[in-house]
């Protein structure tokens, strides 16, 4: 089921009323059907995997929880591990491992007839799995306590709000949450329209209404003019942006509305002055799993300059094949790993020759902003490009500077919608920084029914309908 | 109570300002100089109605008006399906009386075209209870959206082009540059294909002529030009003409490869506007523009 569906309308106006009629286990029984009929209504069949993950994490996790020698802890984490990677890698990296393996056997002109399995991925696996994961391994850090109620855990793991594409959230902030009845707070429901609204807005209006001009830019890029690429590739950066990030409000108003706080997703990662800062504003949730879980586990920055580089970079590799199994995406995370080196190189040298300029500081800035949504931007080519060649396509169009001399001309009055809508969203996002809609939302009611009311035409008149997935739904 | 308030006031502030707006956009769309407002405002009768997707626009209007000093009115649209070309001649003359002549590009007659179109002449729902009746039927879910939120009737290319138009004139718009180099080197390796037409649209294309007659309105069917070697791709036309006559007991003016050279082409299947002068005249010297 996806939020931008008819479906799944029905869905939350039977869902809602009957969960603030129950209390305690009722209510979690009714939170996991509810859950797993969301996330069944895609494919019934791969409900197994969410319960085969969710029984052995629970199981595993009590078993470490009691075992004092540490080798057993490590075994029964490792088992935790290889079932989790285990499954995601099979679901998602067979296919990807097996044709790459066939491909280099073909570069030393070996010719192996390998069949390949035409698997069907989970949706949202990438996300429950690094979910179920979290939980483990706090555990085995002793930074957690196990869940002792299977119902609870359960829930936790398939909560719908966030189940197929986040926030991944963390067992010791999420499960807490699961053990008090959390009543119908007018406040806390309110806010949550607010979001889920705003959410559709950057989703629907937003994001879709971009997708044709993209499509047709990645689809044929030889047929279209540099200035032409470039917008495209602009465009994909709202997006990419509003697609996701309107999932995680969405995602983030609903589990408020039901009484449960995420922690952000998305804060205006384009207003970013530099790439670590740019990680801790896009996907949050990730991008802490993997500096919490993996790049930390690597040591970090304490084994000395060379290995933080090296631990960076492997963070990095590992984030974009977490994408998805393509080639294009582990190439997206290496150009995230070294903007990320030369960052942490460079940056005070940088910072010194713009002291030597004497620039002011508002150049400063907007110089940092611009670079870091380049930079940006010329990696988001490689993660919307099918293969290599389409990427170096758009970036060789884009480098040509042919103009207008274009075989295809894109639609102008799609480009005007996009434009003015990127335009709106950026006013809102920058006004954001210093007014903080969301408080405002809340204070003044009148605000709220003007914006409420707002945001309800907006969707109407400037969506895109038609139950267009998510991009994060294949990942 | 309070809470009860709040609801009420939003959703009365969103039914409200839903109805306005969309009569605020409902007069800008009648005002306009856009081609469909003018037919469903009755100013845009005509002596030579000229029907077709993107192709059909190729029908010069200044050009023709210029030669002949017949009044025009081309109401052809990128994409533009059978059916909804069918409703919108036959509320053509509803509303601004018979033209003499109704000249119709048939290769709109395919199924591949954009399914979102239809939904897009949402706008004119009010005006049309033919448009209601095929929207209702084709595109429920849209024409159902549009009872529930007049705004969104709104939410299309149709109307920001109604905007666009607004206060100038769209009569004067074709392709002036010249097929690229690229895609005459790559005309070469298309694939060759079929139109792809239906029962249905033939029997909407013969319901439409019925319609017309008795109105005395001359009505020629025509296949307008291609680039040559993009023609030559095309494995059906010679059937698709054969299914027209035999769905409307009418000839096909067969154009098709009738403007050679690179010139007069802006892409594979578009005359620019060089081209589009040089086909009209060959249409003037055959007579089809006669009545």
């Amino acid at each position: 089921m996806i939020f931008n569906s008819l479906t799944f309308l029905v869905f939350v106006a039977v869902f809602l009323p009957v969960y603030f009629n129950l209390k305690g286990r009722n209510r979690l029984i009714w939170a996991l059907a509810g859950s797993y009929l969301f996330y069944g209504w895609w494919d019934w069949r791969f409900l197994s995997l969410i319960a085969i993950s969710t029984m052995v994490d629970f199981y595993l996790g009590s078993k470490m929880h009691v075992e004092d020698d540490e080798r057993k802890r490590k075994q029964l984490l490792l088992a935790s591990m290889v079932l989790n990677l285990g499954l995601l890698g099979f679901f998602k990296y067979f296919g990807f491992f097996t044709d790459s393996f066939v491909a280099m056997l073909q570069n030393f002109g070996l010719n192996p007839s390998i069949h390949t399995l035409n698997i069907i991925l989970p949706v949202g696996i990438s996300f429950y799995t690094f979910q179920s994961m979290s939980y483990t391994i706090d555990i085995f850090r002793k930074k957690l306590t196990p869940e002792p109620d299977v119902l609870r855990f359960a829930t936790f793991v398939a909560f719908w709000p966030q189940l197929v594409a986040g926030p991944i959230v963390r067992a010791s902030d999420f499960l807490p949450q699961f053990r008090k009845d959390h009543n119908f707070e007018w406040n806390r429901f309110t806010s949550g329209i607010a979001q889920v609204l705003w959410g559709f807005f950057k989703k629907v209006a937003v994001a879709d209404s971009l997708s044709p001009i993209i499509d047709q830019c990645f689809g044929e890029p030889n047929a279209f003019a540099s200035i032409y690429l470039l917008i495209g590739v602009v465009f994909y950066s709202f997006q990419i942006y509003c697609d996701f990030s309107g999932y995680s409000d969405i995602a983030i108003g609903f589990a408020r509305m039901l009484g449960f706080d995420f922690p952000h997703n998305f804060r205006t990662p384009y207003f970013s002055k530099g790439f670590s800062e740019f990680w801790r504003r896009w996907h949050i949730s990730l991008s802490s799993w993997l500096r919490d879980y993996l790049y930390i586990s690597l040591g970090g920055n304490r084994k000395g300059n060379v290995k933080t580089y090296r631990n960076l970079m492997l963070t990095m590799l590992l984030g974009g094949l977490w994408h998805g199994a393509n080639w294009t995406f582990v190439f997206w995370g290496f150009l995230h790993g070294l903007y990320l080196m030369v960052e942490r190189f460079w940056s005070k040298s940088f910072g010194a020759i713009m002291d030597f300029l004497r620039f002011p500081k508002a150049l400063k800035l907007t110089i940092n902003l611009l670079l870091v949504y380049f930079f940006t931007c010329f990696a988001w080519i490689f993660f919307r490009s099918p293969d290599f060649g389409t990427a170096m396509e758009v970036i060789n169009g884009i480098a040509g500077l042919e103009g207008f001399n274009a075989v295809n001309i894109m639609n102008k009055f799609i480009v005007m919608k996009g434009v003015m809508l990127i335009s709106f969203l950026l006013v809102v996002e920058i006004s954001d920084l210093k007014w903080n809609w969301g408080e405002v939302v809340l204070r003044n009611p009148v605000f709220r029914v003007a914006s409420f009311a707002v945001l309800l035409w907006m969707i109407a008149f400037f969506g895109t309908f038609g139950s267009n997935a998510f991009i994060y739904f294949q990942f | 109570m309070k809470n009860l308030t709040w609801i009420l006031a939003v959703l009365i502030l969103a039914f409200v300002g839903d109805r306005a707006g969309a009569w605020l956009l409902g007069t800008i769309t009648q005002q306009s100089q856009f081609r469909y407002s003018r037919l469903y405002n009755g100013a845009a009768a005509c002596d030579v109605l000229l029907i077709g997707n993107s192709r059909g626009l190729i029908f010069y209007q200044p050009y023709i008006e210029e030669k002949t000093g017949l009044s025009t009115t081309n109401i052809s649209y990128n994409g533009l399906p059978m059916d909804l070309a069918s409703v919108l001649v036959k509320d053509f003359i509803d509303k601004n009386g018979a033209p003499k002549l109704l000249l119709v590009d048939v290769t709109m007659l395919d199924k591949r075209m954009d399914e979102r179109l239809l939904t897009g002449f949402n706008l004119y729902v009010p005006d049309s209870d033919r448009l209601s009746k095929l929207m209702e039927e084709k595109y429920p879910t849209s024409y159902f959206g549009g009872q529930v939120s007049n705004l969104y009737r709104y939410n299309s290319e149709v109307f920001q082009r109604a905007l666009y138009y607004w206060n100038r004139s769209d009569k004067d718009w074709l392709l002036d540059r010249v097929i690229s180099p690229t895609m005459q080197a790559n005309a070469a390796y298309l694939d060759s294909f079929d139109y792809d037409y239906s029962p249905e649209m033939l029997n909407d294309l013969a319901d439409l002529l019925q319609f017309t007659e008795g109105k005395n309105i001359k009505v020629e069917l025509v296949i307008n030009p291609y680039y040559p070697p993009f023609a030559e791709k095309i494995g059906n036309l010679g059937t698709l003409k054969e299914a027209i006559k035999n769905a409307t007991q009418k000839e096909v003016l067969d154009y098709s490869n009738s403007i050679q050279g690179v010139e007069g082409f802006g892409d594979y299947q578009h005359l620019n506007k060089t081209g589009a002068k040089a086909y009209l005249d060959m249409l003037i010297e055959d007579g089809v523009l006669d009545y």
